[in-house]
């Protein structure tokens, strides 16, 4: 094929225009390959187009549905032009094309192309939209929460292989990442902190500034942080996923309870493992805090270690626990529900998934200020 | 036939890991053919397909396509190959964040030099030959399933490709929708001479469209039979064949 276009003439087409007269006459195979530049030709026709055009198709071996666009840009500048059209020779081939592509018939109207509303239309959409979301959103916290109120009563119908199962994945699986992670932000805090601290002689009061900071809020913090990034967008996922295949309307219409049956392991796995996770990250950020201690800062590990435990109380630990365990409610629920929204297909699931981490980090931050008040005057 | 073989397998064994589906087949398929692959569930049917076009890599033999060798590793020779065929999957497989009208436009924008307003047009007639004119900005969510089979048939049909591969084009399709669609299919293959490789199980479809028929059979791992549908229907030897196509169920023993 001839790269070079512009220049030379289209061997499927051949012009020859008189002032009463256009003569057109197409050749060889008229397909996608060749339609382009013959379009092109026809639109750079000089204008006005004399009162008649023929064109003459008996040498077209060979003609597709792309082809036939010429036919109707033909008709188009014809049309336009209010000018006598003429096709002669049409083959047979070509003519049985026409005939099925059914190029007299008007095209069917369109629904109109989603145009894009206006403001007040969109105002209105989004509000709608909204509600809508509150309202879905709120019955299926309250079917969750009768799911798992009802589990109270027949503990034997949590599936409690699939439990075990998301333990492993939430859990498990992202101590390696966690332990990584709390351990450099110790060591980055101490390391920070040390710069400071030691200006006032106050080095052994690293010890306390990590402990105390990882314990009652970093640490539960960090771990949710990760725990929706690596669980609770799984969650949305596969949920989205089984909703687009029509797993989840296969669990229904066979009698179980989506809440039951995937919503319930995933929120009790999270629940149990979670503040597990949490402390496993204040182990490791100490840990971090307690390198740079030792190597920087001329502690002993007898020192730091005995600072950090006088510093920690019972309750702070607990507290960081209770926070956890809410968080990983929050995370493993919002991840389900994300999930359970998802219509359509594949680019929903990717909305839903990243709606799950963003939702979920921004209700862990939230309800973890709602607690730093409730604290701050309940404190016993 | 002397003609050259469009589509040619040698000695081709194809399986997952272990597990071994066909061993050793050998068949051409000719410009212009009407060619179906029929065997009986899990016999590996939409998995020799898949190997026709370069998805899966076959454990031993080769294929050869318009002449050249299948080698989806070998980008050049590849992309050439693909550009020469059109697939449609079982369940559609049509982007579900595009309307139809993109999912049909999207590969004659990107492989062709058509303006876009002749673009819109050109859509508008794939889907007019599958009875899909005027669905063009819906999503494919939105579509019944046979309505889904026939946008991705349009798809599969934008570039006019010299072979088409179809995955069980008419399952799923009403009766008429699927008379339409065995229209379609011969008309293209009159007009265009485009060559048909069709996995399908409709009889009514097989003996309106099929020229010839491969069948696999799970058990011997190999063609059982080879040839014009309406002869095999009474002559084959083998009594699978003539119990597939006299719809028969399992004798007993």
């Amino acid at each position: 094929m001839n790269t070079d276009h512009s220049t030379t003439p289209s061997p499927a087409l051949s012009v020859n225009a008189s002032p009463e007269l256009l003569d057109l006459s197409l050749r060889g195979i008229i397909d996608l390959r060749t339609t382009p530049e013959i379009m092109n030709r026809l639109e750079q026709l000089p204008q006005p187009l004399p009162g008649l055009i023929r064109a003459d198709l008996s040498g077209v071996t060979r003609m597709d549905d792309c082809g036939a666009l010429v036919i109707l840009q033909l008709r188009r500048m014809a049309e336009k032009n209010g000018c006598d059209l003429k096709m002669l020779g049409t083959p047979g081939h070509v003519r049985e094309l026409l005939d099925f592509l059914r190029l007299d018939d008007p095209p069917q109207s369109v629904g109109s192309k989603r145009a894009k509303p206006d403001f007040m239309t969109r105002f209105g959409i989004k509000t709608l939209d909204v509600t809508n979301q509150a309202v879905t959103h709120v019955s299926f916290v309250g079917e969750v929460t009768v799911t798992l109120l009802s589990l109270l009563r027949h503990p034997d119908r949590l599936r409690l292989g699939d439990t075990v199962l998301y333990m492993q994945r939430v859990g498990v699986d992202a101590l390696p990442i966690v332990g990584l992670i709390s351990f450099l932000l110790g060591l980055i805090m101490a390391f920070m902190s040390a710069v400071q601290l030691q200006q006032f002689g106050a080095n052994i009061y690293v010890a306390s500034l990590v402990a105390l900071a990882m314990v009652r809020e970093l640490g539960p913090i960090m771990t949710a942080i990760l725990v929706a990034g690596r669980s609770g967008s799984a969650f949305a996922a596969e949920i989205g996923t089984m909703k687009v295949s029509e797993e989840v309307d296969a669990l229904i219409t066979m009698g179980f309870k989506p809440a039951m049956f995937l919503v319930a392991p995933k929120i009790i796995a999270s629940v149990l493992v979670v503040p597990l996770l949490a402390m496993y990250s204040n182990l490791f950020a100490i840990a971090g805090g307690l390198l740079i201690g030792v190597t920087t800062l001329d502690l002993t590990v007898n020192a730091y270690m005995a600072q950090t435990m006088s510093t920690l109380s019972i309750f702070d630990i607990n507290w960081g626990l209770f926070k956890s365990a809410i968080f990983a409610v929050l995370i493993a629920t919002v991840g389900c529900f994300k999930g359970y929204q998802v219509r359509g297909g594949a680019a929903s699931v990717g909305q839903a998934t990243t709606s799950a981490v963003v939702t979920g980090i921004f209700l862990v931050i939230l309800v973890d200020s709602i607690l730093a008040v409730i604290l701050r005057y309940w404190r016993p | 036939m002397t003609q050259k073989a469009v589509i040619s397998v040698r000695g081709l064994t194809m399986g997952f890991g272990e597990l071994v589906l066909m061993e050793n087949l050998d068949f051409d398929i000719h410009p212009g053919e009407i060619f179906v692959i029929l065997g009986g569930s899990g016999s590996g049917k939409s998995t020799l397909l898949k190997h026709m076009v370069g998805l899966y890599k076959p454990m031993a033999g080769k294929i050869t396509i318009a002449g050249m060798t299948l080698e989806p590793d070998n980008e050049d020779s590849f992309k050439k190959i693909l550009a020469r065929i059109g697939v449609m999957y079982q369940g559609g497989a049509l982007f579900s964040s595009m309307t139809l009208g993109e999912n049909v436009a999207l590969p004659i924008t990107e492989f062709s030099r058509l303006k876009e307003s002749a673009v819109d047009e050109l859509v508008r007639l794939k889907l007019r030959q599958v009875g899909l004119e005027g669905f063009e900005h819906h999503l494919p969510e939105e579509l019944s399933g046979g309505m889904k089979k026939r946008a991705a048939i349009a798809r599969a049909l934008a570039l006019n490709p010299e072979i088409l591969f179809l995955d069980e084009p008419s399952a799923g399709l009403d009766p008429i929708s699927s008379a339409e669609l065995d229209a379609l299919i011969l008309r293209l293959n009159r007009t265009l001479g485009t060559t048909f490789v069709v996995v399908t199980h409709e009889l009514s479809s097989i003996f309106t469209i099929a020229k010839r028929v491969v069948m696999l059979d799970k058990e011997t791992k190999s063609i059982i039979a080879d040839g014009d549908p309406h002869e095999l229907k009474n002559a084959s030897t083998h009594p699978f064949v003539r119990q597939f196509f006299n719809r028969q169920p399992e004798m007993e023993k």
